[in-house]
């Protein structure tokens, strides 16, 4: 409804490598989010966000980095249309998220893959429960639900714990369970705050190559992460986010990444 | 309509999942909920039991005149034609029951027939039973009884509306009571289903927040919790109305020998089946909307 039509997609198609009919993405226009004059607060003096003025372009790959409390989790949960601004206009794939009715958010949320700082896994069922949830919602028969829940859990490597519940998993799991929840849905946007924080580098980096994989297909991902390696890693814009401002772009944007992986 | 069939199986499929993982508190919940809707059940049952009996007998108010006993024949027919010539400006009916009549009557009763035989001779008297008709019946029907008392012949005048009219008075009072009973026991089981729902979302606040997240509709995060309230309140309907049959009978068993003893066959019923039908549908609404109306309030985070 808000982002491309899943009529044609393939039922065991979740991975940008199992993404056939990827070319068919049919964006509406080409900045996939426009932030304007947004601010955001807690309480009374509290600014999480002050005056923030950005654009992503549709298929972007882009890092929001910044220290701790500097308003990173916010800007990704405005996005989301999780929590709404205290002023100012954000705009997702050209729909204004204030004037979006109530009843039309949760559309847009399915479009959007959302990887929060906490999980928020449910512990009273398995991995692959927690998989196939996304489209039980959208109201997928069994079968294609079940096809494409594990192609996900495939996808982020977790196969072989999929009868496993969240809690028996260790973090980088349990991240990566997250991710895979995020893209059973195969998303157009796709939002992650602080995948890799607490993993070693090899967990870290398996998790990046899943966010890079849908990148090249053309899937807008962002990601907030502390980890300037990785930031300076792949040469990708950075969004910069230090006391509620977004004060600069330290690396060049890169608009249309939408060559294909070789 | 596929999807909409699915999401309905799925929340039915997880509501079923919540209360078999709290078996007693679900168990507790029906019973109070259908223990206490089994009390206005009862008294429906007393109701629908009783009305009946009051619609068996004439509409019409009746006035019977039991002529002084022992009064020459020549005489009662006077009486009688008497009372047929008000008959004709009041819009009467006017019968004529004979001492021998009424004798054959009780006769044929069986609780009478032992009294009867004891006595030695016909003891009742000629009677004149006098229909009242028209609208204005009812009002007019105490001041004719009293004129007519106060002829000679007459020795004893019964206005034999007087009783139904009592036995409707008690009816209609006790419909309000029952009334005012069910709506008690109404705001009974939207608490109780309210209530239970509101812990119910609460316990599953991490769940309806990831449902939220993955872009569940707020019908889809609604659904399982109005399945909830609708089961919840339906199968105590169900238990309380199986209650209700269980007491019934219990209660039949000890009237049957009093109503007997009475010459009467009376004996409780539950209300019929549609109406049970539909005091089941109209429970599990009300559960259904308590339900809703707690989840609304209560998911707002």
């Amino acid at each position: 409804m808000f982002f491309r039509s899943e009529a044609n997609a393939s039922p065991t198609a979740v991975g940008p490598r199992a993404f056939p009919d990827s070319a068919s993405l049919r964006y509406h226009r080409t900045t996939m989010i426009e932030f304007r004059h947004v601010f955001k607060s807690y309480g009374r003096g509290l600014n999480a966000l002050s005056d923030v003025n950005f654009d992503v372009a549709a298929g972007e790959l882009l890092f929001i980095a910044g220290p701790s409390g500097a308003g990173k989790s916010t800007l990704l949960k405005l996005i989301a249309g999780l929590i709404e601004p205290s002023r100012g206009k954000i705009k997702v794939n050209g729909h204004e998220l204030s004037r979006l009715p109530a009843r039309a958010r949760p559309y847009l949320r399915r479009a959007v893959g959302v990887i929060l700082q906490d999980v928020h896994l449910l512990n009273d069922r398995s991995a692959f429960d927690n998989v196939v949830l996304p489209l039980i919602v959208t109201g997928h028969d069994t079968t294609t639900a079940h096809a494409r829940a594990r192609a996900a859990i495939d996808k982020v490597g977790l196969s072989s714990k999929s009868k496993l519940r969240p809690v028996e998993l260790s973090g980088g799991d349990q991240q990566r369970l997250a991710i895979a929840r995020a893209i059973v849905n195969r998303p157009a946007l796709l939002i992650a705050d602080e995948p890799t924080a607490n993993l070693d580098d090899a967990s870290a980096q398996r998790i990046i190559d899943v966010f890079l994989d849908f990148h090249h297909v053309g899937v807008t991902t962002l990601i907030a992460t502390h980890d300037r390696d990785l930031i300076t890693r792949y040469g990708k814009r950075v969004l910069y986010v230090d006391h509620g401002r977004v004060s600069s772009h330290i690396l060049p944007p890169q608009k249309h990444v939408q060559e294909p992986q070789s | 309509m596929k999807s909409w069939l699915r999401q309905h199986r799925y929340a039915l499929g997880t509501t079923l999942r919540r209360l078999a993982l709290q078996p007693f508190s679900t168990l507790t919940n029906i019973a109070v909920i259908a223990l206490t809707l089994t009390v206005p059940l009862v008294g429906a049952a007393l109701l629908t039991s009783l009305q009946p009996l009051t619609q068996q007998f004439s509409p019409q108010p009746q006035i019977t005149l039991f002529l002084v006993p022992g009064l020459p024949a020549a005489e009662g027919r006077t009486t009688l034609e008497r009372v047929q010539a008000e008959a004709e400006a009041e819009s009467l009916e006017v019968a004529w029951v004979s001492r021998e009549q009424a004798y054959a009557r009780l006769r044929n009763q069986p609780a009478w027939q032992d009294a009867l035989g004891a006595l030695p001779d016909n003891p009742l008297p000629d009677a004149i039973i006098v229909t009242l008709q028209g609208s204005d019946a009812a009002a007019q029907a105490p001041a004719l009884a009293q004129r007519w008392q106060q002829w000679p012949e007459v020795d004893q005048v019964q206005l034999d509306r007087q009783w139904i009219q009592r036995l409707q008075s008690l009816i209609q009072f006790a419909q309000l009571g029952l009334l005012l009973l069910a709506i008690g026991v109404a705001v009974i089981v939207l608490a109780t289903v309210f209530n239970t729902v509101r812990m119910q979302a609460l316990a599953q606040r991490e769940e309806i927040t990831v449902a939220r997240l993955v872009g569940a509709t707020e019908s889809f995060v609604r659904r399982p919790f109005l399945y909830q309230g609708a089961l919840t309140a339906g199968v105590a309907a169900l238990l309380s109305i199986l209650i209700a049959a269980v007491a019934v009978i219990f209660l039949n068993d000890a009237l049957r020998a009093l109503a007997q003893s009475y010459g009467s066959d009376f004996l409780l019923r539950l209300p019929a089946w549609p109406l049970l039908l539909g005091f089941l549908a109209v429970v599990a609404s009300l559960g259904a909307f308590s339900a809703r109306w707690s989840v609304t309030r209560n998911t707002r985070f």
